[in-house]
């Protein structure tokens, strides 16, 4: 007890100390996700959209993969990115293995599902009045887009945070494509893998106050826009 | 403006829901669509209102001479208004920012006219039923447009709500504006009409 107690208090201390290899640590972390998540965000966001308003074959096959997708387990992806990155691979020519932009190219693919299903979601509840309404009063196409994407603002919100959540903790992928190299592909979540193998705890469990304290951001930043969405449609 | 449909056939699967040869409603007219449940009034509303395209058929809108594209809009308003998630005055702006035209005056204007200059910064999901309908057509109004289409626009309305809106339509109709409802009571504002159509087992019937 008392020397979990010391660890803590250690952490807390490192945390506080603004120590540059943790804080540069946790950048990596938020610089590798941040991207993968713009990058994944509107082709994302159309897909959904796509996937909501228009009728075509294979559409329902589409919904199916994707759905499954959502359940791959983040080691799996990592297994197949290395796969086809590493030397002998397809686009080993690339010389992306155990970089950054490999690490991104991992995320896109662990959000991407996730940002579809929840925007797929979230445009089939939408009103169908909406884009009726915009185009009546004047707007085209890409208007009523922009005004539907406005008015489901909350719930694409919701999809973007929990995508975010999704790829900021995960550690198969990085840790497989990214080779945990300090200053460059370490993060969060390898960092907190490595030190503990090492029985090191202390920098392990000021990263993980990190990730903690995000979670819980992320996770009250989800339910106030979900509540405040569903007081929006059925009213106070 | 005149609104013209010719030869429009709008089916449901296997089965016609109307067929209609030829029908055209001009901006000065001003016409009460009637006829039971399910026939497909709301169905015809958006088609003349280019929201649906019919399953063959053709709707052309012919302007007047000297009359701009502008100045044909049709513009058709839902049986329950739909408000954005905006403000009540940005929800009037609405239609002038698509059409990237700055005009505060003539919101401050249209939103007179609606009695809803005092509400003007409140949300708009917050507003009673009458208000909505007038935020509807106060929205409207600030396109100057050829013709309105009114679903349904007194269900749910107390008298004095609806005697608003008969005097909201009137004043529009004086500017210039035709319109069509549907409505199935005769009410105050089916009083105002001048033309009926009736809607029934497919066909429709022009009534004098």
């Amino acid at each position: 007890m008392n020397d979990l107690w010391t660890t803590f208090s250690a952490a807390i201390g490192q945390l506080l100390s603004g120590d540059p290899e943790l804080w540069g640590i946790v950048g990596v972390s938020f610089s590798v996700s941040v991207s993968a998540l713009l990058i994944a965000l509107l082709p994302a966001l159309t897909t959904g959209f796509m996937l909501a308003y228009f009728r075509f074959p294979g559409r329902w096959a589409a919904i199916s993969v994707l759905n499954s997708l959502l359940a791959v387990p983040t080691v799996v992806v990592g297994l197949v990115l290395y796969m086809l990155l590493s030397r002998a691979g397809p686009l080993g020519d690339l010389n992306l293995l155990f970089t950054r932009p490999a690490m991104i190219i991992g995320q896109i693919l662990l959000c991407f599902p996730l940002l579809v299903a929840m925007s797929l979601s979230a445009f089939q509840a939408a009103d169908h009045r909406v884009l009726e309404t915009a185009k009546t009063l004047g707007a085209n196409p890409w208007q009523a887009f922009v005004t539907l994407l406005f008015e489901v603002r909350f719930a694409l919100l919701a999809a973007v945070v929990a995508a975010f959540g999704r790829i900021i903790a995960e550690v198969g992928s990085a840790m497989m494509v990214g080779g945990n190299i300090l200053h460059h592909t370490r993060n969060i979540t390898t960092a907190i893998a490595l030190e503990t193998g090492k029985g090191e705890f202390v920098q392990g469990v000021a990263l993980g106050i990190v990730l903690l304290v995000l979670a819980l951001v992320l996770n009250v930043s989800l339910g106030w826009m979900q509540s405040y969405s569903r007081v929006l449609r059925h009213g106070a | 403006m005149r609104l013209e449909l010719e030869h429009i056939c709008q089916r449901y699967g296997e089965q016609n829901l109307f067929v209609i040869d030829k029908l055209q409603l001009i901006s000065s007219d001003a016409v009460h669509l009637h006829g039971p449940n399910g026939v497909g009034k709301s169905t015809l509303m958006k088609i003349m209102a280019g929201l649906q395209k019919p399953t063959s058929g053709e709707v052309r809108r012919i302007p007047m001479v000297g009359e701009s594209l502008l100045q044909q809009a049709v513009i058709y308003l839902h049986q329950n208004t739909y408000l954005f998630d905006m403000d009540v005055r940005s929800n009037v702006e609405y239609g002038l920012r698509m059409r990237r035209e700055k005009n505060p005056n003539k919101v401050d204007q249209a939103l007179a006219w609606a009695g809803l200059e005092h509400l003007q910064y409140r949300q708009a999901h917050l507003l009673s039923g009458g208000e909505r309908q007038r935020l509807a057509l106060a929205r409207a109004l600030v396109l100057d447009p050829a013709l309105i289409l009114l679903d349904e626009p007194t269900s749910n309305l107390d008298t004095g709500s609806v005697a608003r809106i008969e005097e909201m339509l009137l004043d529009l109709h004086r500017r210039g504006t035709g319109f069509l409802l549907s409505c199935h009571q005769d009410n105050a504002l089916t009083k105002l009409c001048n033309k009926h159509w009736l809607l029934d087992q497919g066909k429709l019937t022009i009534q004098v």
